[in-house]
């Protein structure tokens, strides 16, 4: 097995620090993304999987070896670069080929592979196409060719879609989603766009600051968000958030009260009770929001509501009458509610019950 | 065509805008080469500039001169061996300086130097360096044990073509560093990144990466270099005066011997008009180099 191992991985570029202690561990064959905002330190820790940087402390493994004294040829992981770096003056076969003859590979293994890789990836009427003389989607596909014709333990993807057209990259992520299954080999994903998290991978690895904030699968990452930073980054529109205070076993908002019943104690007098924008109900319910602004999408109809100060994103359906300045009364689906503390931002597991109108 | 009046007042106007450069250009380029041609067909003293027709005779008598076929071939010499030099020294010197060192800038404007200097400075310098007798080139080859004797760097060949081939590599290359570490600068370090993912070492890299995409840039500077230093005159007059004998005489000085030492113009132009042809090979070269890579850029 060869599984990826961070341990304790600092990094620092003089003073500022760009990773505070990562512990990852990537099973093989896992799909991972790693997701955060422009800074976050996903890049740094690609990179450093890589060996293209090199971490100030703490340990990064491939299967039972540890890898930070090994050159980036020989970890046996290949990268997909963000703008492809794709070799100009070489041909689509050329730069196929280009990590076997670095590897002294005969000549004729060689051209079988890139045969098979060009197979794989419908690029067989293009080998002797330069790479200039392709559209973004087709160098793009090159740039994966050079990866997998070596058939190394582990892909790194660098933003791969981030430079191709909306559709494009549509298209680009289900063909990857394919291309993991049919390779069954581990993928270390960096992108800063959620939906491609979310739709492609086995777990994801959120990141802000230099620090991993939560590591789990897409589904527990949406459903469970470890803190404030999770709950809000994931989801578009983000979650909203009602600051108040728990008193006798109450949630209390100036727009709402909802009874609460935390799973362990510990946290803080000041909460955050995390609503979704799916998981408001519209039309009826104990609580009242004016309405600010509706911007109509055709399949839904995103509304910004205000409870008592809070401005509250919900979707409506699309044929719902909104008018601006007009009150609408709403729900909360109480299954479906978040609780965190306002100051640690972490997570409190609760359960919820009905909400009631405000005192 | 312009059937529109306003159409018609353009076109005037862009004719009188480019008229001046027109002139001048006649002036200073189209009247001196026909002249040149039409002197090369008579014998003609030089202080008078009379003389007589002579057809093709000046041509004929260069084919048959050995000190010609001797200027054209120590011509090539100069400028293969220099340019060599130039190209090799400025490329490495370029990838140096590339690179994160501690006085970086100041080491790229120094660098610069050599080509900044005015020659008959450079080579009033390199004459002393040179001397035979006093010159420190001379003194620390014998302090350290390298030569028994002083050496003849100027006057004995064929030490005096490699004297001035060093000079031309030193006063030039700089001007290869500067084009070169240009495009270096333009090279993305994601190329770089992908070759170490794929297993390239530093050689392969340069190999791989780095001289594929200085092919393009390398291929102007060598023809103007090429151009430059095929019509070379003050360095090589100015260090050796083509001596000796004329053992570093190239064209440019035996233009000038002929046209001012000998006093026969006719003669001096006819091996400048055959000078020029065989300069007009790089400059075919270059327009159609230059020709392609506009074609490519507009692609």
């Amino acid at each position: 097995m060869s599984d990826i191992v961070f341990s304790g991985v600092r990094k620092a570029f003089g003073s500022a620090i760009a990773l505070h202690g990562l512990d990852l561990t990537i099973r093989s064959g896992e799909f991972v993304s790693l997701l955060g905002p422009s800074g976050c330190g996903k890049t740094t820790t690609l990179r450093m999987l890589a060996g293209l940087e090199f971490p100030t402390q703490g340990t990064i493994s491939i299967g039972s070896r540890v890898v930070n004294d090994v050159p980036p040829g020989k970890r046996d992981i290949a990268m997909v670069f963000q703008s492809y770096a794709l070799y100009p003056h070489m041909s689509v076969a050329e730069n196929i080929a280009y990590p076997l003859k670095k590897r002294g590979m005969p000549r004729a293994e060689r051209e079988t592979r890139v045969k098979a890789a060009a197979e794989t990836l419908q690029l067989g009427a293009l080998l002797q196409r330069k790479p200039r003389q392709l559209s973004g989607g087709q160098q793009q596909r090159v740039a994966l060719g050079r990866a997998l014709v070596r058939d190394p333990v582990a892909f790194l993807l660098d933003e791969p879609l981030s430079n191709l057209d909306a559709k494009l990259r549509a298209h680009m992520r289900a063909e990857l989603i394919e291309l993991h299954r049919s390779l069954g080999k581990t993928f270390v994903y960096v992108t800063h766009d959620q939906l491609e998290a979310m739709t492609m991978s086995d777990r994801i690895a959120v990141m802000n600051e230099g620090v991993l904030q939560q590591f789990a699968t897409p589904k527990e990452v949406y459903e469970a968000p470890a803190n404030t930073f999770v709950a809000t980054f994931i989801g578009s529109p983000s979650m909203n958030m009602f600051e108040g205070a728990l008193a006798d076993g109450v949630f209390s908002h100036p727009a709402l009260r909802v009874p609460v019943t935390p799973e362990a104690s510990g946290h803080g007098s000041r909460l955050l009770l995390g609503v979704r924008p799916e998981d408001m109900t519209l039309g009826a319910g104990p609580l009242n929001g004016t309405i600010r602004v509706v911007e109509p999408s055709g399949h839904e109809t995103i509304v910004l509501l205000d409870f008592a100060g809070t401005t509250v994103t919900v979707r409506a359906p699309p044929d719902m009458p909104l008018g601006i300045g007009s009150v609408l009364a709403c729900d909360v689906k109480s299954s479906r509610l978040h609780l965190f503390d306002a100051v640690s931002g972490l997570r409190i597991a609760a359960r919820f019950g009905a909400a009631l109108p405000p005192a | 065509m312009a059937t529109n009046p306003l159409d018609r007042r353009y076109a005037l106007l862009g004719a009188v805008l480019i008229a001046p450069t027109i002139l001048i250009f006649s002036a200073v380029i189209i009247y001196p080469l026909v002249s040149a041609i039409y002197l090369s067909l008579f014998t003609i003293f030089t202080p008078t500039l009379r003389g007589q027709w002579v057809g093709l005779g000046n041509y004929a008598e260069l084919m048959a001169s050995n000190e010609f076929w001797r200027s054209l071939a120590n011509t090539f010499i100069w400028t293969v061996f220099t340019l060599t030099l130039q190209i090799v020294l400025g490329i490495a010197v370029a990838l140096m300086l590339h690179q994160n060192m501690v006085f970086r800038s100041l080491a790229r404007s120094l660098i610069l130097f050599p080509y900044f200097v005015s020659t008959v400075v450079a080579v009033l310098v390199w004459r002393w360096l040179f001397n035979d007798l006093y010159g420190i080139l001379n003194y620390l080859a014998l302090i350290s044990g390298l030569l028994q004797r002083p050496l003849d760097w100027l006057g004995s060949m064929p030490n005096a073509m490699i004297s001035i081939v060093l000079v031309g590599a030193w006063k030039y290359f700089p001007f290869v560093v500067i084009a070169v570490l240009a495009r270096l600068q333009s090279i993305p370090d994601q190329l770089y990144e992908a070759a170490k993912m794929d297993g390239a070492g530093p050689i392969a890299r340069f190999f791989d990466v780095t001289l594929p995409q200085l092919k393009e840039v390398l291929v102007v500077v060598i023809l103007l270099r090429a151009i430059w230093d095929f019509k070379e005159f003050d360095l090589i007059y100015l260090l050796t005066g083509g001596g000796p004998v004329i053992s570093t005489q190239t064209l440019p000085l035996m233009v000038y011997k002929e046209a001012f030492g000998l006093n026969d113009m006719g003669r001096a132009s006819a091996i400048a008009v055959s000078m020029m042809l065989v300069m007009l090979v790089f400059m075919v070269l270059y327009l159609r180099s230059a020709g392609r890579s506009e074609r490519e850029g507009a692609r």
